[in-house]
């Protein structure tokens, strides 16, 4: 070890899940420039690093969308229903909040892991030309398990599984993000089933201790 | 899920230790895994490669970083679920009431 720093090799599916993710980032969005979205990806990178970070109701940007994923990279279990109705209420629409969560699933956990293993932190790429794509699901439902709008038929899958159904190209960056980190839905369904280095009760306890510090209920 | 798990496992977990952060859970590697999760969800970077240090020199590097990987998944799922608002159905909540309490999450501002 060198300063605490990992030197093993890191499984290539999950090399290979957050250079995959960070590439989404850098590509044209549904609504967003990939441009855009780049710099969204720069303030949840700070903002996820920030060793002195504004509180959870300051707008540090005066731009919504750099605001929205500030305060979701940072303070997202301060985030309410109330909240979400005023950035809607000042005009964004409910999918570009739904791609920005989108940027910041796909910019934390590879920064978190880089760091936790005392790996260099990764750079963001540079922005893909182009033009927003709109792709989006063939129909969109209001939800009661979730604020955003998702794809129809709504409620009919978990609420962290329907999340982003809305933008199909967001839900499956973060399927494939958790199929390489913690296990796919299929392998959720079996409480006994690990990797191989962490049993289940192990795998669990990791996350049941960082959800708890970050406050989220669900 | 873990209490799930460990209960299916043959050794129900202590989940007492993933709110208050002490102890191991009755879990194998159990406190070298809090203190990492806390680390990484933390910003001291001293602290963090203590606790890095510790978790691969009891269980392997391979250990260490799988564990890693665990937490960035939540550091990530919690986003998901806090920035869309996600709920549970109401049946699921009713079933969750005295493990809410066990876990002592009801004031959460993200509870809902």
């Amino acid at each position: 070890m060198s300063g605490g720093a990992v030197n093993g090799v890191v499984r290539a599916d999950l090399a290979g899940a957050h250079e995959q993710s960070l590439a989404h980032v850098a590509r044209p969005g549904s609504r967003l420039t990939a441009s855009r979205r780049v710099q969204i990806a720069q303030v949840v990178r700070d903002a996820y690093l920030a060793t002195d970070p504004s509180p959870p109701w300051v707008r540090p940007y005066g731009d919504p969308a750099l605001d929205v994923a500030y305060r979701v990279a940072r303070h997202a279990g301060t985030i309410t229903e109330q909240w979400y109705e005023q950035i809607i209420g000042e005009g964004m629409h409910p999918l570009e909040w739904v791609e920005i969560i989108g940027i910041v699933v796909a910019t934390v956990p590879p920064v978190a892991f880089a760091r936790g293993i005392g790996a260099a932190l990764p750079a963001l790429p540079a922005p893909v030309d182009g033009a927003p794509h709109g792709r989006e699901a063939a129909e969109l439902a209001p939800a009661t398990l979730n604020w955003v709008p998702v794809a129809a038929p709504a409620d009919a899958r978990a609420s962290v599984v329907q999340a982003l159904s809305a933008l199909p190209d967001e839900w499956h960056n973060l399927w494939q993000l958790a199929a390489a980190q913690y296990m796919s839905d299929a392998q959720m369904a079996d409480p006994l089933w690990n990797r191989g280095t962490l049993s289940r009760p192990q795998m669990e306890l990791a996350a049941g201790r960082i959800s708890s510090i970050r406050e989220c209920f669900f | 899920m873990l209490s799930w798990s460990s209960t299916e496992s043959g050794s129900p977990a202590d989940i007492g230790a993933v709110v208050h952060g002490v102890g191991d859970a009755g879990v194998p590697f159990g406190s070298e895994i809090i203190a990492f999760a806390e680390a990484i969800g933390g910003f001291d970077d001293v602290a963090l490669a203590a606790a890095r240090d510790r978790i691969t020199t009891a269980a392997g590097e391979a250990f260490m970083i799988d564990t890693a990987a665990v937490v960035a998944n939540f550091e990530m799922m919690t986003r998901v679920a806090d920035g869309t608002g996600a709920r549970f159905p109401s049946e699921a909540a009713a079933r969750r009431v005295e493990l809410d309490a066990r876990l002592d999450i009801g004031g959460f501002t993200s509870a809902r």
